[in-house]
């Protein structure tokens, strides 16, 4: 069966850039710029560092009714469906579904409301109500009228990853002639309190595979898709600028919160990934990894990645990025799919001095490749895993 | 794929835990709330127990599992023990997981910890538990389901969201079986929440037929099914022929071809009337919502009382009778069933319309 779903646009706002080009051209040019978390107050000694979008956002993410996290979704889809060539016209009279990972956008975690709530005040039911206005695939389906199936996928750091693979089936079997899909979070004080609980917080800049790495770099963002039918590119007369062609998950059944020490779940996610596009693994360009610069995660995907692709190069965006959570895998498409635009990839800045107990690992430097396939994989809290297949073309 | 096969149940909620429970709750027409208190006062709660879950885990094993979790692997062990299908295969068994409002509990006591010890002292176990898909990651260490893990929110629609999800894996043949949970559970502040949008009714019984009156009492549960893709063996519990979704600012539901129609309303001023709208008065309807509350999980109790009503080949009556408020033609006797349907509706003008049918025809 041919799983190939056309990608007719692409969107990405975050703390190396408000649109893809400006994201990937900072990467390139190895511009990064974490720093303490300016949109809320913190009382550990030392903040840790995160990857904040400190720019405005545009102009669909402008309204105050709407948490931040929906608000970056629905930026980053304007520049996605401009880049489809598609408007609010275009989207109606269409069967349009919306999918969207996210971890924040879907909590009921209003710290203020909270505080109020506890001490016996009548704390005002605004933040309540925005939650519930706010969630991302509802909105997003609002905002353009849409009238397909619409859901969020809470798979915490694969939620991305998830919601790109569950739309595109949704094209392929005909439930949606179009799918709005991708993943948006924003920075909370509550998952950095979370993280910071679990130790796994780095207090300076992130390292992906360094030697010194201590852990990972909260960032925020928002990555999203158009994906297509060939029916509707075809009465558009619109030419798609890439494709999904593999997409796979499997489970640990390990740990909450640590990866199964031999990627066992990681391992299911890329063989299903690369049988559903029928695709062998030397066909593969590079690997976008998840690379979150904690020990746990970096380990295991050196282990299984220097077993199935121990000649395939990878890169770690995370670096530039943060970690993004519940968007990092839709960004981490979308720089995927623009890495093989480009044939090249940008250097793992946070790498200096690379863990010799890691067989695989990222460069440090920009470095060229050649072909139309790559994969994009995200490990994720609870043991999931989950992987897509980005191509140029559909191989023969 | 024309259709999925329903062949286990795994149920917990007001009325109390196990199909037998439902059973009994559907013969008896009502469940009794239970009083929690709220602050300085009490509320009504239908409120599920989920201290079985020691007939399947020991004690050990459960600790630092919290109360939402605890619902789900209850679910989740009922209905793999209900399928009775020792040879599945728990790498090609998929697990997706859907919940309204996600683990509150937990989030909230994450908060308590960040409020009462400081930034430097918040506690690990309640991040992690609070984490959306913490509950689906139970499930898969304790059930050693290997399968694509998935975890979904969707309010209102969370039931429908999930089946499409399921039918999906199903379809593209990525899993052979799918283990569908729809999980929520009652917190204080979801208690607050409600006092303050929606009046608490005096009275302890629902009538959510009454479109004109909010008489909704909230719930928590779980439901799980195993879906299983059409064999030449009839299903256990009937088949889902199809799961239609829409907005209706694009499009309407399609209701007369799904007779009789088990309405989701829960006695909410909100949406209560949509289904007044939208429903024709000569459709036969029933409502069971009193027996479990108002939760996004109701849909799913809704979905294993089509599965036990379609086993039977009997529907029960309405759990809401009707009485001089509504128009249209309510169950009040049980009579045959052979197909029926569901019906949701949202706020944002969301609504799912599930189809299902006996499993040997």
């Amino acid at each position: 069966m041919n799983q190939a779903v056309a990608i007719s646009g692409v969107g990405c706002l975050c703390a190396a850039g408000m649109t893809l080009a400006s994201a990937s051209a900072s990467m390139l040019r190895r511009e990064r710029n974490p720093g303490p978390p300016r949109a809320f107050l913190t009382s550990h000694p030392s903040p840790y560092p995160v990857f904040e979008v400190l720019a405005a956002l545009p102009r669909q993410g402008n309204n105050p009714e709407l948490l931040r996290t929906t608000r970056l979704a629905l930026s980053a889809l304007a520049e996605a469906l401009v880049d489809a060539g598609l408007d609010d016209a275009d989207l109606f009279g269409l069967k349009v579904g919306v999918c969207i990972g996210t971890t924040v956008g879907s909590a009921m975690n209003n710290e203020d409301f909270y505080r109020d709530f506890r001490s016996g005040a009548d704390p005002s039911m605004a933040p309540i109500e925005r939650y519930l206005r706010s969630n991302p695939a509802s909105a997003v389906a609002r905002h353009y009228r849409l009238d397909g199936p619409c859901q969020v996928v809470v798979n915490a750091c694969a939620s991305g990853t998830d919601a790109i693979g569950l739309g595109a089936s949704w094209v392929r079997s005909g439930v949606c002639d179009i799918a709005l899909v991708g993943g948006a979070d924003e920075l909370c004080r509550t998952t950095y309190n979370g993280f910071a609980s679990l130790m796994i917080a780095d207090s300076k800049p992130c390292k992906p595979f360094d030697q010194q790495r201590r852990g990972l770099n909260l960032g925020e963002g928002a990555g999203m898709l158009v994906l297509e039918s060939a029916a509707s590119l075809r009465s558009r007369g619109k030419s798609p600028r890439g494709y999904l062609l593999g997409y796979g998950s499997g489970t640990d059944a390990y740990h909450l919160t640590a990866p199964h020490p031999e990627g066992r779940g990681l391992r299911q996610a890329l063989a299903e990934t690369l049988r559903t596009a029928n695709v062998k693994a030397q066909q593969v360009s590079f690997i976008n990894v998840h690379g979150t610069g904690t020990p746990d995660n970096d380990r295991v995907e050196s282990l299984v990645l220097g077993q199935l692709f121990p000649r395939t190069p990878l890169v770690a965006t995370k670096c530039y990025t943060g970690h993004t959570l519940g968007a990092a895998g839709a960004i981490e498409a979308v720089l995927t799919l623009a890495s093989l635009e480009q044939q090249q990839l940008p250097g793992n800045v946070g790498l200096t001095h690379a863990d010799p107990e890691l067989s695989v690992y990222p460069s440090a430097e920009p470095v060229g490749v050649r072909g139309t396939l790559a994969i994009s994989e995200s490990l994720a809290f609870g043991g999931n895993n989950s992987a897509l297949l980005i191509g140029l073309e559909v191989p023969r | 794929m024309t259709a999925i096969q329903i062949n286990g149940l795994g149920l917990v909620g007001g009325f109390g835990c196990g199909q037998q429970a439902l059973l009994g709750a559907l013969e008896k027409g009502e469940v009794s709330p239970v009083a929690v208190a709220l602050r300085d006062h009490h509320i009504p709660l239908l409120q599920a127990d989920s201290a079985p879950l020691e007939n399947f885990l020991n004690k050990r094993a459960l600790r630092r599992i919290d109360h939402f979790s605890r619902l789900a692997l209850l679910g989740a062990f009922q209905a793999l023990e209900d399928a009775a299908q020792p040879a599945l295969d728990k790498s090609r068994l998929g697990l997706v997981l859907a919940s309204g409002f996600g683990p509150l509990t937990t989030t909230f006591d994450f908060l308590d910890s960040v409020i009462e010890d400081g930034d430097i002292c918040a506690s690990p176990t309640a991040f992690s538990n609070s984490v959306h898909n913490a509950a689906a990651a139970h499930i898969s260490m304790q059930l050693q389901i290997t399968g694509p893990n998935l975890t979904i929110s969707q309010f209102d629609q969370s039931l429908a969201a999930g089946l499409l999800s399921a039918w999906q894996g199903l379809a593209e043949e990525r899993v052979d079986a799918v283990l569908l949970g729809v999980v929520d559970e009652y917190c204080p502040v979801l208690g607050h929440c409600w006092e303050k949008f929606c009046e608490i009714p005096g009275a302890q019984r629902m009538t959510p037929l009454d479109f004109s009156r909010m008489t909704g009492i909230v719930g928590e549960g779980a439901a799980f099914f195993l879906l299983q893709r059409e064999t030449p063996i009839p299903a256990r519990y009937g088949r889902i022929n199809s799961v239609k979704v829409g907005n209706l600012c694009g499009s309407k539901p399609q209701l007369e071809i799904v007779r009789p129609l088990i309405l989701g309303c829960e006695g909410l001023l909100n949406n209560g009337a949509t289904y007044g709208q939208y429903v024709a008065n000569g459709q036969p309807v029933a409502c069971y919502s009193p027996l479990y509350g108002a939760s996004p999980v109701s849909p799913a109790f809704d979905l294993a009382v089509a599965a036990l009503s379609l086993q039977r080949g009997l529907l029960f009556p309405s759990s809401d009778d009707g009485g001089d408020y509504y128009q249209g033609g309510v169950i009040r006797e049980t009579r045959p069933c052979s197909a029926l349907g569901c019906l949701r509706f949202g706020n944002d003008g969301e609504y799912a319309v599930i189809h299902l049918s006996r499993g040997d025809l």
